[in-house]
């Protein structure tokens, strides 16, 4: 199959395939930072279960491969009366292993500032949770924008797992396999999608190094 | 400028305050008072426990034994009642300690609008008056790291000067400035003083300490070895170990 017999066949597919792919990014980078947050809120408390759960989650769902993780949630949640459709399978299992990457992320900002700066808050009289969201988080979130950056790309990469489990539509990597159990797309198949992330990458990568130099603390 | 009352309730307080880093003890049996409008400064040579004991004084130093009291009130041991005292003593650091991602007017009025629950237009109101008392006003939209050291630990002041502090606390404010920007800092602390601020200040500006003190409080090895007026003190050491120490700063 050439490439405009590929686009005339498949372009539509490909279309709402890529649309596909950014709305379960969107929506799981959201919550993956959402979730990166409380997490890493959790593990500076100063509540020790707290910091236990929250670096065990990170431990667990850093090193557990994506695909296992899916298939724990598709066979296993079940068990449980917990039956979840395949797409929200899919973004549950990129949200899960975002966040305890996101979580390390935001300790990485945390460790660039200065105990100083806590000790000072401390003495105006700021509590716990005025310091976490008036001074720690804020810093936090602007040095950490662009391994953000790179951790929103690879959320958008793990939606791919997407093509392990039937879902309609699919998303970029789901709609080559549908494509190639079809007919033979072969290599130009994949390309065509790869196309579309790396464009979307590329669009990521752009914004996220201007919203760094814009945000970037000085110090 | 007052004087010992004894009738008076002392504005800081410390009985019998030990304190240990594991084998180390960093401070043995401390004493103090400090009166309203007072003005105390303490010496020694590093590693003597006088930043230590600087910091137990709103507990960024948690003690052994003994007890710290503010006005005859034991300093609550954490939460929010912890908070609410701290806030009512001012701490100027050495390393100034601004907040990075605030403007120099945000990081004035962080503490009156979030702590005090101040209107943000009256906050930043009397933060303006405050930098222009200290003479930074015309850096209000800056953010930290465009000062000098000199101008933010000018700022780190009006920073806590925000709170209206019962007291303040420097410890070593003028350590970590390059030598041409100590003046315009101590300026400001002189200021304080001759206004009746309550102060505990750590350093080692000994013509400051000369000038400006009610009473010097000397100490080594985590001890308060000697104390007494100024004067006194720095022509008429009454222990070896101050004399030792004053002899070794002299002459330079």
């Amino acid at each position: 199959m050439g490439l405009s017999e590929l686009l005339t066949t498949y372009g539509q597919d490909y279309l709402t395939a890529l649309v596909t792919t950014w709305w379960m990014t969107a929506v799981a980078f959201a919550l993956v930072m959402v979730l990166s947050i409380a997490i890493t809120v959790m593990r500076v408390s100063p509540l020790k279960p707290l910091r236990v759960v929250g670096d065990f989650y990170v431990q667990v769902f850093r090193n557990i491969p994506g695909v296992a993780l899916l298939i724990i949630i598709v066979y296993a949640l079940p068990n449980l009366r917990l039956v979840l459709d395949y797409r929200t399978c899919v973004i549950v299992t990129v949200i899960l292993m975002g966040s305890a990457f996101g979580s390390e992320n935001f300790m990485s900002g945390i460790n660039t500032i200065g105990v100083g700066q806590i000790e000072a808050a401390r003495s105006l009289g700021l509590t716990f949770t005025q310091i976490i969201w008036k001074i720690v988080i804020p810093q936090a979130l602007r040095s950490a924008v662009l391994p953000m950056t790179n951790l929103l790309i690879a959320v958008m990469l793990s939606t791919s797992l997407g093509s392990q489990v039937p879902m309609s539509p699919d998303e970029l990597t789901g709609v080559v396999s549908f494509i190639n159990t079809r007919s033979t797309g072969g290599i130009l198949a994949f390309l065509i999608a790869a196309l579309g992330y790396v464009g979307t990458a590329a669009v990521i990568g752009l914004v996220g190094n201007r919203l760094d130099k814009k945000v970037r603390i000085l110090r | 400028m007052s004087l010992n009352h004894t009738d008076e309730i002392p504005v800081i307080e410390l009985r019998h305050v030990d304190k240990h880093y594991g084998d180390l003890h960093v401070l043995r049996d401390i004493n103090l008072k400090v009166s309203r409008g007072e003005v105390l400064v303490v010496i020694g040579p590093s590693g003597s426990g006088k930043s230590t004991m600087c910091r137990t004084i709103n507990r960024l130093e948690t003690i052994d034994s003994g007890d710290v009291l503010i006005e005859g009130k034991p300093l609550p041991k954490e939460g929010r009642e912890l908070a609410a005292m701290r806030a009512e003593l001012g701490m100027v650091f050495q390393q100034f300690n601004l907040f990075a991602h605030k403007t120099i007017l945000e990081n004035v009025t962080l503490g009156p609008i979030d702590v005090l629950g101040m209107k943000r237009d009256e906050a930043e109101k009397r933060a303006m008056e405050l930098l222009a008392r200290v003479g930074v006003a015309e850096q209000a939209q800056k953010v930290p790291a465009q000062l000098s050291g000199g101008q933010q630990q000018r700022v780190a002041i009006a920073r806590s000067l925000a709170m209206n502090p019962k007291a303040m606390m420097f410890d070593e404010p003028t350590s970590a400035l390059d030598p041409e920007m100590i003046n315009e800092v101590l300026d400001v602390m002189v200021e304080l003083a001759r206004g009746g601020m309550t102060m505990v200040v750590v350093t080692h500006e000994m013509n400051f300490a000369r000038r400006v003190a009610d009473r010097v409080v000397f100490m080594a090895d985590g001890q308060i070895v000697e104390e007494g007026a100024p004067d006194e003190f720095f022509d008429h050491p009454k222990t070896q170990r101050a004399r030792d120490f004053l002899n070794s700063i002299k002459g330079h």
